[in-house]
């Protein structure tokens, strides 16, 4: 598993899923990308955990996943899901709410 | 899979605002697909879960990356993993989804890790590559080359970096070993070399060729004293086992190939055989030696060293010959001893017989025959004496040029006229010391040679030098290095073969008919000189003539002794003379020729015995003893004695034996000593002198 750039497993404010299939472009380019979104934006603050379907295909139950790459944001709650490789950054911060810290919600 | 989702009865129990939300996500969905956002969608069949991606076509590639042996990963443009194959995570020892994430600089030293990050970072382009040294989870360094390139997929997408990690422990270690084997064969070789340096200096120093017999085509393989050894031309000649043994002389070419042939199956040679060394055509010894190397069963090669031993076989001939010398030396000496006690016995009685002859002519004429025959042997006795350096020399210092015409005039009469004799006389000759008489007979001995060597006349030729001789020629006619005064007798005769050279000096050696030659002449040369202290040199070649050089040394006393003319009349005289010798015949001979002189005899058989009649006989006027008595005490011991209890009563010693030291020495300085054979004048001359000089003094 990938937890790299954020906190501790329990204290991470968000809590965030990449689903990818081995190493396709959009694989790779999403964790590349969410990876550098979350260090700008939510820096100590995150845990990523990247699973790879190709290696564990019955984790894709869990959250339902139907596309690759998706990522799913389980904390904060609700849960929210972004399909696609992430490249596009407004979009992720705001479809997560990726709201930095003493940011207001946009 | 719209339908899929729309079909799901999950949904029922869903809120309005969810199914919304599920709505929304899957038109999302729907959308990502169609706009190219995902490129792998999961589909749920009987077997559970299938990932498809759009590269699936890529599998093959895939399981590459997968089962290669080769470290895999794919890198962000900061360096973080976002991929890594199974063999990268054994690399690094860690569980293949605790590696994803990481940055690679993790898993390096800190120094490392900055030149690490800057070829990331600086953009690998076409391909980098640098060697590290990976720190795994272990704690293990492991040795990698990491090599990077950019992978560009479209425009829109981050930079991706591609790394292929190589585990470079078992290069390193094989590197290591190969070294290490380098190193071992270098030290080997360097080892192997010096061996081979102290081989040759051995081989050289020893003086011995080396070869090496190739069996499949039996061409040799030589080196350059092995060539030198057979004379052969600076430039190697190619030899085979055909050439080589063509080389030795006619007779052992056979026994040489023969030699080779047993090697091959006995698994070595050697032998020793003559060879005609090409470059000066001298036939010399060789020893040849070597060792057979076989290829399981199959004999291939025949190495060894060759040696000329020459010198070795010329030393060891030449101290076979002097031992001969030695021992035939011994027995004839014992057998002269004998011989000179009959021939004294004869001409003795024969003496004694012819003061009382009657006047008959044919009496007379026999009697004469029987008294040269006496002379005869007598003669020959003295040459055998001489060959055993058991005659008593009459050494004197001499001057041989003064000899020359005392040469000249003996030689006259025994060369014939046939033969031309020519003096060549060095000037300042040195003096010598040694037995005139004998050089005389010596002189006589070799001209009557030369003589017979030139049947049809030729030149004979005497020459006298003086001669520095170096060790090397001394030790061939086993004799020491020094001043000599040399005089030699040469002809233009018929010359010696190898064999009959290495026998001439051997007694009753000759190859003349029976009545022709005695084989004493040269042995009687030999033995006068080596008891003078000088030796002989013969150099003679099948009709090349001959020339024998007698040398002796040097003298460096002053004046030379002159000799006295010996007279050949009876002395008579008066006295009482008591005859000691242990031989009954001879003593009677004795005995009966000093009673024919005038003379009062008492006898002896023993020195004890002669000891208790001079107590007994104060009117002794001479005592007469033999040197060699066998009851233990001799004529020296005896002569000895008497001095001790009559010192004025003379002796006189007689023997025919070896050359005495401790000979007792008259008023006059003279040797009290009689040679025996002698003559009955000898015998009268011999003690008139003694009575004389006694009542002289
Ligand atoms: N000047 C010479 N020339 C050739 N052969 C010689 C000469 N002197 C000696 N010899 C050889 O040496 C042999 C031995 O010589 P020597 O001892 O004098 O005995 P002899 O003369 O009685 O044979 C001779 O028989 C002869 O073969
Ligand atoms: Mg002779």
């Amino acid at each position: 598993m990938m937890d790299s750039n954020g906190a501790a497993d329990d204290t991470a404010e968000f809590n965030l899923r990449l689903y990818v299939a081995g190493q396709t472009p959009k694989s790779l380019a999403a964790i590349a990308n969410l990876q550098k979104i979350c260090e700008e934006n939510l820096a100590g603050r995150y845990k990523i955990e990247v699973i790879d379907l190709v290696v564990s295909p019955q984790l894709a139950a869990g959250d339902q996943i139907v596309a690759i790459p998706t990522l799913v944001r389980r904390l904060p709650p609700p849960l929210k899901r972004m399909i696609g490789d992430l490249s596009n950054s407004e979009k992720v911060i705001v479809g997560l709410d990726l709201r930095p810290i003493g940011k207001s919600r946009t | 899979m719209t339908e899929r989702a729309a079909n799901d009865t999950e949904y029922e129990s869903l809120t309005g605002e969810e199914l919304i939300s599920r709505l929304r996500e899957a038109e999302e969905t729907l959308e990502a697909i169609r706009t190219g956002a995902v490129d792998a969608v999961v589909i749920a069949g009987s077997q559970g879960q299938q990932v498809y991606t759009l590269e699936n076509a890529d599998r093959p590639y895939r399981v590459l990356v997968e089962q290669m042996q080769e470290g895999a990963i794919t890198l962000s443009e900061r360096g973080t993993i976002l991929y890594c194959n199974e063999r990268f995570a054994t690399l690094v020892a860690s569980p293949h989804d605790s590696i994803i994430g990481q940055p690679l600089t993790r898993y390096v030293s800190v120094d490392e890790g900055r030149v690490l990050s800057n070829m990331i970072a600086t953009g690998a382009g076409p391909g980098v590559s640098g060697e590290f040294g990976i720190v795994n989870c272990l704690g293990h360094e492991v040795p990698v080359n990491i090599s990077l390139i950019d992978l560009k997929v479209d425009e829109a997408m981050p930079r991706l970096v591609c790394g292929i990690v190589t585990d470079l422990t078992s290069s390193r270690m094989r590197t290591r070993e190969l070294s290490a084997a380098n190193e071992r064969l270098a030290n080997e070789i360097v080892e192997r070399r010096k061996t081979e340096e102290n081989l040759q200096l051995t081989l050289d120093a020893a003086e011995m060729g080396i070869w090496e017999l190739d069996l499949s085509d039996n061409r040799m393989r030589c080196s350059l004293r092995h060539d030198r050894i057979f004379g052969n031309a600076t430039s190697p000649v190619p030899f085979d086992l055909a050439a080589l043994a063509d080389r030795f002389v006619p007779e052992d070419q056979h026994k040489v190939r023969e030699a080779f042939e047993t090697a091959r199956a006995s698994g070595a040679v050697e032998f020793e055989h003559r060879i005609r060394r090409a470059s000066d055509n001298a036939v010399r010894w060789v020893n040849v030696k070597g060792r057979t190397f076989y290829d399981g069963k199959r004999p291939v090669r025949i190495t060894g060293v060759t040696a000329d031993i020459t010198q070795r076989r010329e030393v060891d001939e030449q101290l076979r010959q002097a031992q001969k010398m030695e021992a035939v030396g011994q027995l004839t000496g014992g057998i002269a001893h004998d011989f000179n006690n009959l021939l004294m016995i004869i001409g003795g009685s024969l003496d004694m017989l012819g003061r009382r002859m009657s006047g008959d002519e044919r009496v007379v004429r026999l009697f004469e025959a029987a008294r040269q025959a006496v002379a005869r042997g007598s003669k020959l006795n003295q040459q055998l004496l001489a060959f055993s350096r058991r005659q008593n020399l009459q050494i004197e210092v001499v001057q041989i040029n003064d000899l020359i015409p005392t040469f000249e005039h003996l030689l006259d009469r025994a060369v014939g006229e046939t033969v031309k004799t020519k003096f060549v006389s060095g000037t300042d000759l040195w003096e010598c010391r040694t037995d005139p008489h004998q050089l005389e007979t010596a002189i006589v001995n070799l001209a009557i040679n030369a003589r017979d060597a030139m049947p049809q006349g030729g030149e004979l030729v005497i020459k006298t030098a003086n001669r520095r001789v170096d060790e090397a020629f001394a030790s061939r006619w086993e004799a020491s290095a020094g001043e000599y005064a040399m005089i030699s007798v040469g002809d233009t005769g018929v010359g010696m073969s190898a064999e009959v050279l290495a026998h001439v000096f051997e007694p009753f050696f000759t190859t003349k008919d029976v009545g022709k030659g005695t084989g004493l002449g040269l042995s009687q040369v030999y033995g006068f000189a080596k008891q003078s202290g000088g030796f002989v040199a013969v150099t003679s070649a099948p009709g090349r003539g001959t020339v024998i050089e007698v040398f002796l040394r040097r003298s460096t006393d002053s004046v030379p002794i002159v000799r006295k003319p010996a007279e050949a009349t009876l002395e008579t005289g008066t006295g009482v003379v008591l005859v000691v010798e242990d031989d009954a015949d001879v003593r009677a001979t004795t005995s009966g020729m000093l009673q024919d002189l005038g003379y009062s005899v008492l006898s002896a058989a023993t020195g004890s015995a002669a000891l208790e009649i001079i107590q007994a006989n104060a009117g002794l006027d001479l005592v007469f003893s033999d040197v060699v008595m066998p009851d233990g005490m001799s004529g020296v011991e005896l002569a000895r004695r008497i001095g001790l209890v009559r010192p004025a009563l003379p002796v006189l010693l007689t023997s025919g034996y070896t050359a005495q030291r401790a000979i007792p020495e008259l008023p006059t300085g003279e040797r009290a000593l009689l040679k025996k054979p002698f003559s009955h004048s000898d015998l009268s001359i011999a003690i008139r002198k003694i009575m004389a000089s006694v009542s002289a003094t």
